[in-house]
């Protein structure tokens, strides 16, 4: 080790010539003061804001948001993952045919007593149908009484054509 | 109070002493951790710009270092030095600042004691040992600051205790809160990166 001190002796004279740096003549003459001020200041600042009140009881958060500060890739990353997070959330609820996909209920009905729609096999009513009265978060029961096939132009097997008999004197 | 004046800034205070002051600023007097304040401003202030090489930079963090050490009073122990304790503070305070400010590197540097221009060692180092005979203190300065700040925190801290704090390996091995043989191991691995770094002044 004392042969190492020896080589590093030029380099330990050099760095002493870090202690030649000094700050502005009277520098030191206000700083305790300055502290203090600062400090009286401190104490009379009663209120506190919430944001210190918030990152005096989570330490986390700030530290969190430091990580932020100190990398912007972080912020780049965590920004670019929101607006991920956003266009999937609105693609995925465009989808018409997302809530379709699901599987919806089961065809018992809670109450058999009371018939209000029974879909079987053997129902006349068309399963896409069926499935779109009986959906759980659907409550509009006008929207689920109505065919909806029928709107793309196919034929509805409950609609039947009306006929009127008038009657001749 | 009178001993006190006469005493230089850079003695180390009484023990008694010294807790006595701490004991009164625990109360909330702020007379007292005036005198603490006094006692380390320089060197507190020179151990954060030798880390910093900025003055602007140092005088705020020793400033904040004083005042966070104020408010956290409450919870020095005592189980060391007031002075190790509030070094820790300054130290860990300007670690986290730079690690903050990591790749935004501008130096803001003291001028040179006048005297320094009649340090016979000095210029005997510059002129004589330096293919360099035109460099002048100015530029020797930069240079060494500019090393400085090529090494990672915990070594440049290591050599800024060491080699211009003068501080002893124990003492720095308390303050960075690690064993002997770490500060030892930082230091050789420090100068050894600085000597090859400041390898035409060294000639």
């Amino acid at each position: 080790m004392n042969e190492n001190e020896n080589n590093f002796e030029s380099l330990k004279r050099l760095l002493a010539f870090k202690k030649r740096e000094i700050p502005p003549p009277g520098y030191f003459n206000n700083f305790s003061s300055q502290v203090l001020l600062r400090i009286r200041a401190g104490e009379a600042r009663e209120p506190v804001t919430a944001a210190e009140r918030l990152f005096s009881e989570a330490p986390w958060l700030l530290k969190f948001l430091q990580v932020f500060e100190a990398k912007p890739a972080y912020t780049g990353s965590f920004a670019l993952a929101l607006c991920l997070v956003l266009v999937f959330g609105i693609v995925f609820a465009e989808r018409p045919d997302y809530s379709a996909s699901q599987p919806l209920v089961t065809t018992q009905v809670a109450d058999n007593s009371t018939p209000l729609v029974s879909v079987s096999p053997a129902s006349p009513i068309s399963p896409a149908v069926g499935q779109i009265m009986l959906a759980p978060d659907n409550t509009n029961p006008a929207s689920s009484l109505q065919p909806v096939a029928s709107l793309f132009g196919q034929q509805d097997s409950l609609a039947q054509q009306a006929s009127f008999t008038i009657p001749s004197n | 109070m009178a001993e006190s004046v006469e005493r230089t800034e850079t003695e180390s205070p009484a023990p008694e002493e010294e807790s006595e002051l701490v004991r009164r600023a625990r109360k909330g007097d702020l007379q007292a951790y005036d005198d603490l304040v006094k006692r380390y401003q320089e060197r507190i202030y020179a151990t954060i710009y030798h880390m910093t090489s900025n003055h602007e930079d140092a005088n705020d963090l020793a400033q904040e270092s004083f005042i966070k050490a104020f408010q956290a009073l409450k919870s020095f122990k005592g189980g060391s030095t007031f002075y190790t304790w509030i070094y820790r503070i300054a130290v860990n305070k300007t670690i986290n600042f730079l690690k903050q400010r990591k790749n935004r590197t501008h130096m803001s540097l003291n001028d040179i004691d006048f005297n320094a221009e009649h340090d016979t060692d000095l210029i005997a180092l510059i002129s004589d040992n330096t293919p360099r005979r035109a460099a002048g203190l100015t530029e020797l300065q930069k240079k060494l600051n500019e090393a400085l700040l090529k090494l990672s925190e915990p070594h440049r801290l290591v050599v800024v205790l060491h080699d211009v704090q003068g501080q002893s390996h124990e003492e720095i091995a308390e303050v960075m809160n690690c064993n002997i043989g770490t500060v030892r191991s930082r230091l050789f691995y420090a100068r050894q990166q600085m000597q090859a770094e400041l390898a035409d002044y060294l000639k």
